[in-house]
């Protein structure tokens, strides 16, 4: 246990201190139970998002695999360098119960048909359905970016709550009440000491008074 | 010219190549080592050898299967160098330089390595891996077309003409639609004569014509292009359907209607095609139909006149399909495709 003053001021010092932890606590708990509610929330959206992506990247993966097994890889290759290589996105942020999460821009990937940098002439429709489908994905990808990334955030800040929900209630009030009793019963020892103190002092003052008056008599 | 002799050399070759039962042996292989294994029993032997010495698995079955088309199609070259023959085996073997050339031009445009660029060349046909090469060395789009020029390879007037609006707009596929246009106009005018020969190819490339109008018209209704735009990019010169036809067909609102309009011609086969494929606008599904199509039109010219063309012609049909039905097979074993579903993805002709 921490070196403590027993002293009066000290107790009270640790009473408002047992309090103020408290209510502390209660608050952080509050906290907690409202970033659960929120997390949760964006878990569902997540899962949902993330069910979507497996299915468009499944189908994605397959329609690559045709394209590669009729076109030939190096058509498909050939007719990737006429797209673009680079995606620009625009990335802002947003508080959820003060835990800065990022917002991306919903600037979609997908393209049509003539935006692709390729005559259709000379591409099969094949290579078109494997890009229109990975374009799909990367589509969702930039999605759930933003909702995974709050989700994880949320979930760190959880987890800190926590934690320092559990250091005040497990370490930090009972060290406190543990102080502030062991104030208050050095307190209540000295207050007893001091009671006996007087009375013995008291005592001996009446023995002397009396013994002054018994030689005044004598 | 002498067909007697090539066409017998030319049917020699014809004879190794695949055929139904083979392939279901290789269908039947359990996975891409054995279809190795296999393969180095065929006529690719040297081939795969060489590319799996070189890549890995599947990449290295790819590369002999790239490797022994241009060693065919060259050897079909050498044997007509000089004569009529050479002139219209390069109508086919052109498409080959077309799209050689559009993977430089993209390369430069995004300025992708010479090593990355060169993997993706196919020097199948008149020019050489030297000259791609040469020309994939060049600094950007406007010094590739500079160097066409220069060495007097026709596909630089196209180029050349478009390369303005392709400044003006920066938009690569200016020139690949040129090029397109360039390469169909081109072949037309070569095999443009009454012989039995010319006659034969002008019939295939008129057909082929037809069915890049056709996937171009259904790709272009599934993805809502604005009309006007469409327009330029049709081919002229298709058997069946001429402009105004094509037009008729641009003019529709689904799938299912250009189907409905093509079902009086030789693509009725179209309207077979199953529920599914309307229902969720697989284009690639219509494709295939039409490819087929093509390559067994293409095939069929080996029963023409033995003392003609066409029997060269139907060979590089039959050997193009022959490598796609490999690759299909080995890239569908690579992702352990079961054999019913590779099985539908094959080009059997």
């Amino acid at each position: 246990m921490e070196q403590v003053n027993p002293t009066r001021m000290e107790l009270i010092k640790k009473n408002a201190q047992i309090k103020l932890a408290e209510q502390g606590r209660d608050l952080l708990r509050e906290k907690m139970d409202a970033l659960i509610r929120e997390f949760f929330l964006i878990m569902e959206n997540v899962s949902k998002s993330r069910d979507e992506l497996e299915k468009v990247s499944d189908l994605a993966q397959r329609s690559l695999l045709i394209a590669q097994a009729v076109d030939d890889p190096v058509a498909l290759k050939s007719a990737s360098f006429a797209t673009k290589r680079h995606i620009t996105l625009d990335i802002s942020g947003k508080n959820i119960m003060g835990i800065p999460v990022p917002v991306i821009g919903k600037k979609r990937v997908s393209l049509s048909l003539l935006e692709r940098g390729y005559s259709i002439l000379g591409v099969s429709g094949r290579i078109d359905e494997t890009a229109e489908k990975f374009e799909a994905e990367i589509d969702l990808i930039i999605g759930l970016a933003e909702t995974e990334t709050a989700l994880r955030r949320l979930g760190d800040e959880i987890q800190m709550n926590r934690r320092r929900v559990n250091a005040l209630e497990q370490v930090l009030i009972p060290e406190l009440k543990k102080q502030a009793k062991f104030i208050k019963i050095i307190i209540e020892e000295r207050e007893r000491e001091d009671l006996y103190r007087l009375k013995k002092v008291k005592k001996i003052l009446d023995q002397k008074k009396k013994a002054a008056h018994r030689m005044k008599t004598s | 010219m002498d067909y007697g002799y090539v066409n017998a050399r030319v049917k020699g070759m014809n004879s190794i190549l695949f055929n139904r039962k083979y392939y279901d042996t290789l269908i039947l292989k359990a996975d891409i080592d054995s279809l190795i294994t296999e393969l180095e029993k065929s006529p690719y032997k040297n081939e795969i050898e060489e590319g799996c010495v070189l890549h890995p698995g599947i990449l290295g079955i790819e590369y002999a299967l790239r490797k022994n088309l241009i060693k065919n199609y060259h050897k079909i070259l050498g044997l007509v160098r000089g004569d009529i023959g050479e002139i219209y085996i390069n109508v086919f073997l052109n498409r080959w330089d077309i799209q050689n050339i559009k993977t430089i031009l993209r390369g430069k445009n995004i300025h992708a390595s010479p090593n990355e660029i060169l993997e993706c060349l196919v020097p199948a046909g008149e020019l050489d891996e030297a000259t791609l090469t040469e020309l994939m060395k060049q600094q950007d789009i406007r010094s590739v077309i500079d160097l066409l020029a220069t060495w007097q390879i026709s596909y630089s007037h196209p180029l050349t003409m478009y390369l303005d609006e392709y400044s003006e707009k920066n938009d690569l596929a200016v020139l690949e639609y040129a090029l397109d246009k360039y390469y169909y106009e081109h072949s037309l005018s070569i095999v443009a004569g009454k012989k039995y020969d010319s006659r034969i190819i002008h019939d295939l490339l008129a057909t082929e014509i037809d069915i890049v109008n056709i996937k171009t018209i259904l790709r272009v209704i599934r993805d809502s292009i604005d009309i006007e735009e469409t327009q330029s990019m049709l081919l002229p010169g298709g058997k069946i359907f001429k402009h105004k036809n094509l037009l008729e067909l641009i003019n529709t609102n689904s799938i299912r209607d250009v189907v409905r309009k093509v079902e009086s011609t030789p693509y009725s086969f179209l309207s077979d095609i199953p529920e599914q494929a309307f229902l969720t606008d697989k284009i690639s599904a219509f494709e295939k139909e039409l490819d087929r199509y093509i390559i067994r039109k293409g095939i069929r010219t080996l029963r023409g006149d033995p003392l003609s063309i066409s029997i060269v012609i139907g060979y590089l049909w039959a050997k193009f399909n022959e490598i796609t039905n490999i690759r299909i097979i080995a890239r569908c074993k690579n992702a352990y495709i079961s054999d019913e579903e590779l099985q539908e993805e094959l080009i059997y002709v």
